[in-house]
């Protein structure tokens, strides 16, 4: 009776799924533009499209958290870190945009991206050539080195005493990369146990499943200010040479990028910009001094 | 089923007529087949390099994740099933205190998760020790065994206890009035039906122990998925190494369900069709009711 009048529950799903399927459309026209945009290169076609998605709105960071002191959550669930301060002062006060850290695993960050989950990295990454295959760097925003943790009165005295030993790592991170060229330096006489989190890996180092954590010398520093009985193997390493360099082994020298698509470039030089002028203006060295001063 | 054919004269109309469902049915599972097989063959002629799924380096380091996963599976599985025929005689334990206890393993390990468990096991208990100072070096593959183990004890007990009460009190009277012990009637009259009973259920279970190999990800065993996530996290293809993972899982869980279904044929000594038929039931008395 009143079937052709009202709108009975059949046609509101009709209605409904109609606005789902152009939703969904939405969604895959968006994620066609994102893959054709990183599989082609050179192309740059496209480009226009894959900035208005996101250009406008808050801008969207993908992070591995806790990574502390770059990224990670105080007690009462704030986010922290110099990554984080970075982007308040690159975002927020260089370009005026929204911007919002959204947690993510390391091991997939790079796919992640790419499937245009979120439109940067901001995660204390590596830029190295590897990845700069898939993604694109901003320029370098720190300087970081691999470094060896043990337990005070340990095994492990000095490099050469890793041959044999396991190793800590987190998954997917150049900290693992360290350890597997250490491997193969070793003739393969090295064992890696990779952990989804930096956490994972100290506690396996206390917890005596682990001999040695490669890992960034920052975070290790944080993690063996912390803990009784935990200090950085010594030994000349390849920063022996730098004034700036820790005074512990360092295993590689690698700086830190902020990782775009690479159909971003726009953006990216903007970003580029927006760190050069809080370099300027004194912004980064506050920032630094606030997590790392010696 | 013939008196449903005349239905359609009904007010269910086309829908009520068996042979108009069925075709539907077919329809339905055949677009479904044709679906799935043409995105899998696309996947695999357009996503997956060959080159890479085949290379010695990639296939010798599935093989030894494999290796590993079986054994956990093989040791974990026999520890569980073992330890479950136990919580599942507690469960029906006469005794309140046994009963109350078993109850208590079952709701825990059934109510916590697994991943809970295993960080409990490996991250957890080694703290009890000064830093430095836990006496077991490689505890992660242990950690594993303990916590596959007594996460499925728990589930396995269930099945237990569900396939003993399905057995008709009767079984246990008659025992009973025979002169037998409770002991005694459980082990020779009833247990037996009860194990036929739960086969379906704990098979079902191992097979899922199986697939929680998974989950040691995350306490750095090197299983299956963690070779995935390495050569993924190296190479940035998903694809290839999926297929690896896919086609290893398949093959543990595959044979365990052909080994269950075995078992159940075997057990099946109640009907015809068991293959140890005559044997079995020449043997014991306990096929009495059912059939």
């Amino acid at each position: 009776m009143t079937r052709e009048r009202t709108p009975n529950r059949r046609q509101y799903l009709t209605a409904l799924g109609a606005g789902g399927a152009a939703a969904l459309a939405g969604c895959m026209g968006g994620n066609g533009g994102g893959n054709g945009n990183g599989n082609g290169n050179g192309g740059g076609d496209g480009n226009g499209d894959g900035n208005g998605d996101g250009g406008s709105e808050t801008i969207v960071i993908g992070s591995d958290i806790p990574y502390e002191p770059f990224e990670y959550r105080n007690e009462a669930g704030e986010l922290l870190g110099f990554d984080v301060d970075i982007a308040e002062a690159v975002f927020a006060d260089q370009l005026g945009l929204d911007y919002e850290f959204e947690q993510t695993g390391f091991d997939g960050i790079i796919a992640s991206l790419n499937n245009a989950n979120f439109r940067v990295i901001m995660s204390a990454m590596t830029i190295n050539e590897t990845r700069a295959e898939q993604v694109d760097f901003s320029d370098p925003y720190f300087t970081a080195y691999q470094t060896v943790l043990v337990l005070e009165g340990g095994d492990i005295a000095e490099r050469a005493d890793l041959q044999g030993a396991t190793v800590g790592v987190q998954r997917g991170t150049t900290g693992e990369a360290a350890a597997e060229d250490l491997q193969s330096e070793f003739d393969g006489d090295l064992e890696i146990q990779s952990y989804d989190q930096i956490t994972g890996a100290f506690d396996a180092l206390l917890n005596n499943q682990v001999s040695a954590v490669i890992n960034d010398n920052t975070v290790s520093a944080d993690f063996a200010a912390e803990t009784d009985g935990v200090v950085f193997l010594e030994g000349d390493g390849v920063a022996a040479d730098r004034d700036d360099a820790p005074d512990y082994l360092t295993l590689t020298i690698e700086e830190y990028g902020i990782a775009f698509r690479q159909d971003d470039d726009e953006f990216r030089e903007e970003v580029n910009d927006a760190l050069a002028a809080i370099r300027e203006d004194g912004t980064y060295d506050e920032i630094y001094d606030e997590y790392f001063a010696a | 089923m013939a008196t449903q054919t005349d239905s359609e004269s009904g007010t269910g109309g086309v829908m009520m007529r068996d042979r108009f469902v069925k075709r539907l049915g077919e329809v339905a599972a055949a677009g479904f087949l044709v679906a799935i097989g043409g995105l899998l063959v696309w996947i695999l002629s357009t996503q997956v390099n060959y080159t890479l799924l085949a290379s010695p380096l990639i296939a010798g380091r599935f093989a030894e994740a494999f290796v590993l996963v079986l054994r956990i599976v093989v040791v974990s599985s026999l520890l569980s099933v073992s330890f479950g025929v136990m919580v599942g005689l507690g469960r029906i334990s006469t005794s309140g205190i046994t009963g109350r206890i078993a109850k208590g393993y079952v709701e825990f390990f059934r109510g916590t998760p697994l991943l809970f468990q295993l960080f409990v096991i490996y991250f957890g208990v080694p703290r009890l020790w000064a830093t430095g100072q836990f006496p077991i070096q490689d505890w992660a593959v242990p950690a594993a065994i303990i916590g596959l183990t007594l996460n499925h004890a728990a589930y396995v007990g269930e099945a237990i206890r569900g396939g003993i009460s399905a057995v008709p009190d009767g079984q246990m009277e008659a025992a009973r009035s025979l002169g037998m012990s409770r002991v005694m009637a459980l082990r020779e009259v009833v247990l037996p039906q009860a194990w036929r009973n739960a086969l379906a259920a704990i098979g079902n279970d191992q097979i899922i122990l199986v697939k929680d190999t998974s989950l040691l990800t995350v306490i750095a065993v090197p299983e299956i998925m963690s070779v995935f996530r390495n050569i993924n996290s190296n190479q940035l293809d998903p694809w290839t190494p999926l297929v690896w993972v896919c086609v290893l899982y398949l093959a543990i869980t595959m044979s365990m369900s052909q080994l269950v279904n075995g078992l159940e044929r075997r057990s099946d000594w109640g009907s015809d069709s068991g293959m140890w038929g005559r044997l079995s039931s020449g043997s014991s008395d306990a096929d009495g009711g059912d059939g």
